[in-house]
């Protein structure tokens, strides 16, 4: 049985290095601490907090842990997609662990990702298990259709995301991986379902936002709070640019909710 | 008990093909369950290829004392194949999941088998005389030519060389949506439980085409899962009772006397959180990989992935006792999440007398803990410190920048590729099965065979 190096990562008398966040923490790398810090000031002036401090080097760790952590488990969830089947158990408490980061940084109160058509849209978990252990009485759905009811806009919006040069003209390749990963993820889980249905969906999606520029506003940080503590500078930048192409993002939402009429219409039939 | 472990088995490595410590080993060859028969004559091992391997003990002999109580292959076959499901386009793995044997009512051994969706009722059962002496045909079973035949003769059963047969009796299919994880013997010897991830159904053991659901926490709707079921037992004594695990680190105990549906606990055990240890990983370490009643049905025994509790049934708020296995991990989780050791599942183990509790840990480690003296040993399961007759060398993990003793174990130079995940108690006598990946290794303690 060959180990690969991801599971085999603590050998026999050899000391190998633990994770990133140990490290970082153990040696206090100038980069990644001014990165960090970079994030919290910037999380702070997100929430109004004026004072500009930085935070106590454990706040500061939990945030570089719990980036890791979404990291990890979005990889994970991902590696689903790969083919490599998981457990029923193994998904739930990666959801489970998903929902709780989630939450954490909603409560942190990062400000501009308000919307509730944004925050609702991201719903891995729904996806994952529904679509995936489909039962006999479990009509085939696509993501986007099930959850019409509440006006989600995650799936046309997670196609745009795996186009990395859209998003990551503007942005540092480690995070805009880290929201295309996420996105692609959540994208993915509809693959769960039905293989010729999301193909279908999956043409639809990318016609649609193709030589839109709403990747880059929607990327640039008002999607979810990831985006925000990871770049601060565009998010700077971004925020009047996101409130002034309002008016397009007003035609998008028009145009996304027609999409799910569309799909329902499909699906039904 | 806990005095010198010595090395029972010289044969331990029945399942690799290569006897080289170093040679590799096929992934068919990884055991993934471990099991004791009532008596402790046999001990049945399955494993990722889908076979089972029975052992038996040899009976003790006065003219060799030595050679008493090893346990020798008795029986080997192929319980599972691996399947294909068209509809989802998933391969069901062969992998057996659980061994549980029947108690013997006959000179037949029965054993239940079963992988991720099937459950097989297999009966083991010795031929040791054979009839000779037949009128139509010769001793190889040719016609004989009638014509040569001129008296009769009642054919007799003769001794032969003693033939080990196995065959399915009963295959308990198509009832599981999901993945089996545990399968449990009723008390009353004619029904059995399997438990999958949401679901556990009630079986008699000669019925095979219906089964009842008992326990179902399937949600409406799938988008609201956040709790699967780890394990389920029934209880020793009482067949209307049994108790079920899930992933939040919950125990329910059931009462099926209540309702056909026993989706309402009469019981919850639930050790409420400590919010100062709150962490990303507190719910992932909390699912409850194994959960075993004692013998005396009074008490339980759960795993997590850091410690094994013993709750008593008349106390819900919380356990009895707690045993730390590896708590130089906690420290480590972040690391565990990543490589996905923090997902692997832990069994545990009570000796016949409820006195001591065992589970498996890292790098071939076992760990085995007396309830009265509140010692604790750890041990490990390797062909470098298994020689036959051998005692084990009790081993010692420090932390990392602790006092280090000789020989002890720093935590950064565990192994975690060598995890103990199966592990069996005897139910009567000192003796242990350990599996370690594709080795199976049993240990006696020799000084005190009795168990107190």
């Amino acid at each position: 049985m060959t180990l690969s190096k991801d599971t085999s990562m603590l050998g026999r008398g050899v000391k190998r290095k633990w994770s990133c966040l140990e490290e970082l923490e153990a040696e206090g790398l100038p980069d990644a601490a001014e990165e960090k810090q970079q994030s919290a000031s910037d999380e702070s002036a997100e929430s109004g907090d004026e004072a500009g401090l930085l935070p106590p080097r454990s706040d500061m760790s939990h945030l570089q842990q719990r980036q890791l952590v979404l990291g990890l488990c979005l990889e994970k969830l991902q590696r689903y997609q790969a083919g490599m089947e998981l457990s029923l158990r193994r998904s739930v408490l990666l959801i489970n662990t998903l929902r709780q980061i989630q939450e954490e940084m909603r409560s942190d109160g990062v400000g501009t990702c308000t919307s509730d058509v944004l925050l609702n849209g991201v719903h891995p978990d729904s996806c994952l298990l529904r679509d995936d252990f489909r039962e006999e009485d479990m009509p085939v759905t696509c993501p986007g259709c099930a959850e019409g009811d509440a006006e989600s806009l995650s799936p046309p919006l997670s196609p745009e995301f795996p186009s990395p040069e859209a998003a990551g003209d503007q942005q540092k390749p480690p995070p805009a991986a880290t929201v295309s990963t996420f996105s692609d993820a959540v994208n993915a889980m509809g693959y769960l379902s039905d293989l010729a249905l999301d193909d279908i969906f999956e043409d639809i999606d990318t016609s649609m936002y193709e030589t839109s520029d709403l990747p880059s506003a929607w990327s640039a940080g008002s999607l979810w709070p990831v985006s925000v503590s990871l770049w601060p500078d565009e998010d700077v930048k971004m925020r009047p640019g996101s409130h002034s192409s309002a008016g397009s993002l007003q035609s998008c939402l028009t145009d996304l909710n027609e999409l799910d009429h569309i799909m329902e219409i499909l699906v039904k039939s | 008990m806990l005095s010198p472990i010595q090395v029972l088995c010289s044969d331990i490595t029945t399942l690799s093909l290569e006897p080289e410590p170093f040679a590799s080993y096929t992934e068919a060859d990884i055991i993934s369950t471990v099991e004791f028969n009532h008596t402790g004559e046999l001990l049945a091992t399955g494993d990722k290829g889908g076979r089972v391997v029975i052992f038996q003990r040899e009976p003790e002999s006065k003219t060799e004392p030595f050679s008493q109580g090893e346990y020798n292959v008795y029986s080997t076959f192929q319980s599972h194949e691996p399947e294909f499901d068209y509809l989802k386009s998933l391969e069901i793995e062969e992998k057996i999941n659980k061994i549980r044997w029947l108690p013997q009512q006959n000179a037949a051994h029965f054993l239940l088998s079963t992988n991720d969706k099937t459950i097989k009722l297999w009966k083991v059962s010795e031929r040791d005389k054979r009839p000779e002496g037949y009128n139509l045909k010769d001793e190889e079973g040719r016609i004989k030519d009638i014509s040569t035949v001129t008296s009769l003769q009642v054919p007799v059963l003769k001794p032969m060389d003693l033939m080990v047969e196995v065959s399915p009796r009963r295959v308990f299919a198509n009832a599981h949506t999901y993945h089996v994880n545990s399968i449990s013997v009723n008390s009353d010897y004619e029904t059995y439980m399997s438990a999958d991830d949401l679901r556990i159904n009630l079986w008699h053991l000669d019925i095979t085409d219906r089964s009842f659901n008992i326990v179902d926490i399937k949600p409406a709707n799938m988008e609201d899962l956040t709790e699967v079921i780890t394990a389920a037992e029934f209880h020793p004594h009482h067949c209307n009772l049994f108790v079920y695990s899930s992933s939040k680190g919950t125990l329910r105990l059931c009462d099926m006397r209540e309702a056909a549906l026993c989706d309402k606990h009469s019981k919850l055990f639930e050790e409420p959180e400590d919010p100062s240890a709150r962490s990303f990983f507190s719910e992932i370490i909390s699912s409850v990989s194994d959960v075993k009643f004692s013998h005396s049905g009074r008490y339980l025994l759960t795993r997590d992935y850091l410690t094994a509790k013993v709750w008593d049934l008349n106390m819900e708020s919380k356990p009895l006792e707690t045993y730390q296995v590896h708590d130089y991990l906690r420290s480590k989780l972040c690391s565990l999440y990543e490589n996905d050791c923090i997902f692997d599942k832990f069994e545990c183990a009570w000796n016949g007398s409820d006195s001591v509790i065992m589970t498996g840990a890292y790098n071939n480690f076992f760990r085995m803990f007396d309830r009265n003296t509140k010692r604790d040993v750890t041990l490990e399961a390797s062909r470098e410190s298994s020689k036959p007759r051998a005692v084990l060398k009790p081993r010692r993990v420090c932390a990392a920048g602790g006092k280090r003793r000789k020989d002890d174990i720093s935590v950064d130079s565990l192994d975690f590729t060598k995890k103990i995940l199966h592990t069996a108690w005897h139910p009567n006598e000192n003796i242990i099965a350990i599996a370690a990946t594709n080795n199976l290794y049993i240990f006696q303690d020799k000084l005190n065979s009795e168990m107190h």
